[in-house]
């Protein structure tokens, strides 16, 4: 194993966390980190040793992450003509049955857009600073700030989090 | 003086500099409701941390040990685009600073020199019109609600001149008083203007925040220090009994 496998090794830990607090459910989370790490693996040359893996790393498995977002949306969309009408009724009853079982956390977390979700996993799961988060998203720290505050507030009022 | 969610946030988070620490500070000990709201910010965190900390504790699943060991190297893969280098932050910072200047340069009206909340005067920006007023008179710690420009901060600068932070609609900045007027050292985009993105957790910008925490000597002035300030009119050294 090469140095930058060994380092890879050493994150793998935190990047899974970051894959569960992106992803709907710890099986997406576990492919989310899967898919992540062969792209890390086939673009291992564009990283510059002597810079953060752990950032660069965490960006590859949030583009993945949008990725899969959008294929899952644009799926939703192409697949609603009737002839699939029975099997994604069947499809979504059983992911309302997994909702049911799924953890409060995981279930308000669901709840948020990506962009919320995306911030709350960095700055309140992964400790980044905000400048850092807004740096890995490429967005402007305002931006960064508003939609931390927004995602808090709706996880609050979720899980009841307010004094009696 | 109302402390908004951005701001507790930021203050949860240990993001606030000394200026926003104790101002949120001040208003925690006096408003058991933001007591609250921080409480269950704690909470959140907290809530979090034991649902998502357990998953970096466990051991990783073996497939993925395997997969860095046996490895879809491919060397021969294109050495592409390299990895964002750490100069580029120090670039972006430096187009936020430029995006500030343009921004003054937008609310200064040639020729006009009465209708602009900031005017150029001998190469110098001067602060006119409403701004000034706030600067004369408004006292940080008995500021209208609805005031059209708000008073962040006031402190003296190691020459001894006075100088405050401010926020409007149009534009937040930093000014320091002369012999003869405000003198406008920087300016970056007012939190109630059009581009909201660049508004800080403060309620003013960042930058601003920043510049003043670099020029002031000592503390910040306290609101008995501030209305002795503006009482001798802002003169050198008027903030000390």
């Amino acid at each position: 194993m090469q140095a930058f496998e060994r380092e890879l090794l050493t994150l793998l830990p935190r990047l899974r966390r970051f894959a569960h607090a992106l992803a709907r459910d710890p099986v997406d989370a576990d492919d989310l980190l899967q898919v992540a790490l062969e792209r890390a693996l086939k673009a291992r040359g564009q990283w510059t040793p002597g810079t953060r893996l752990d950032s660069w790393m965490m960006r590859i498995v949030r583009n993945c992450w949008i990725d899969e977002v959008r294929s899952r949306a644009r799926r939703a969309r192409t697949f609603l003509p009737e002839e699939e009408g029975a099997s994604v009724g069947a499809d979504t009853h059983h992911e309302i049955e997994a909702r049911v079982e799924m953890h409060a956390v995981d279930k308000a977390m669901n709840a948020l857009s990506a962009e919320q979700r995306e911030v709350i996993a960095l700055v309140l799961v992964e400790g980044l600073a905000y400048r850092e988060a807004a740096e890995l998203l490429d967005i402007p720290m305002g931006t960064l700030t508003s939609r931390l505050t927004r995602g808090r507030q709706a996880l609050v009022q979720m899980l009841e989090l307010e004094a009696a | 003086m109302t402390i908004d969610d951005d701001m507790l946030m930021a203050f949860a988070d240990g993001e606030l500099n000394e200026i926003g620490r104790a101002r949120v500070e001040r208003a925690l000990a006096e408003d058991p409701s933001l007591r609250a709201r921080l409480d269950a910010q704690r909470r959140l965190r907290a809530r979090l941390a034991a649902h998502y900390t357990p998953v970096a504790e466990e051991a990783v699943p073996e497939r993925f040990r395997a997969l860095l060991e046996t490895g879809v190297v491919d060397l021969s893969a294109a050495r592409a685009p390299r990895a964002r280098p750490l100069w580029q932050s120090a670039i972006a910072l430096a187009a936020t600073l430029v995006l500030g200047l343009a921004l003054g340069r937008t609310l200064l009206v040639p020729g006009a020199p009465d209708s602009g909340p900031i005017a150029v005067e001998g190469g110098a920006m001067v602060a006119r019109g409403s701004l000034a007023e706030a600067l004369d008179s408004q006292l940080a710690s008995a500021q209208a609600s609805n005031a059209a420009t708000r008073i962040g901060v006031s402190f003296a600068r190691s020459d001894g001149r006075l100088c405050r932070t401010f926020d409007s609609a149009a534009a937040a900045g930093l000014a320091c008083r002369t012999d003869t007027g405000w003198q406008v050292m920087m300016t970056a985009a007012g939190s109630g203007g059009q581009r909201g993105e660049f508004r800080q957790a403060g309620g003013e910008s960042l930058l601003v925040q920043q510049a003043a925490q670099e020029m002031m000597a000592g503390e910040p002035l306290d609101d008995a220090a501030e209305r002795r300030a503006r009482d001798s009119g802002w003169r050198r050294g008027g903030a000390s009994r």
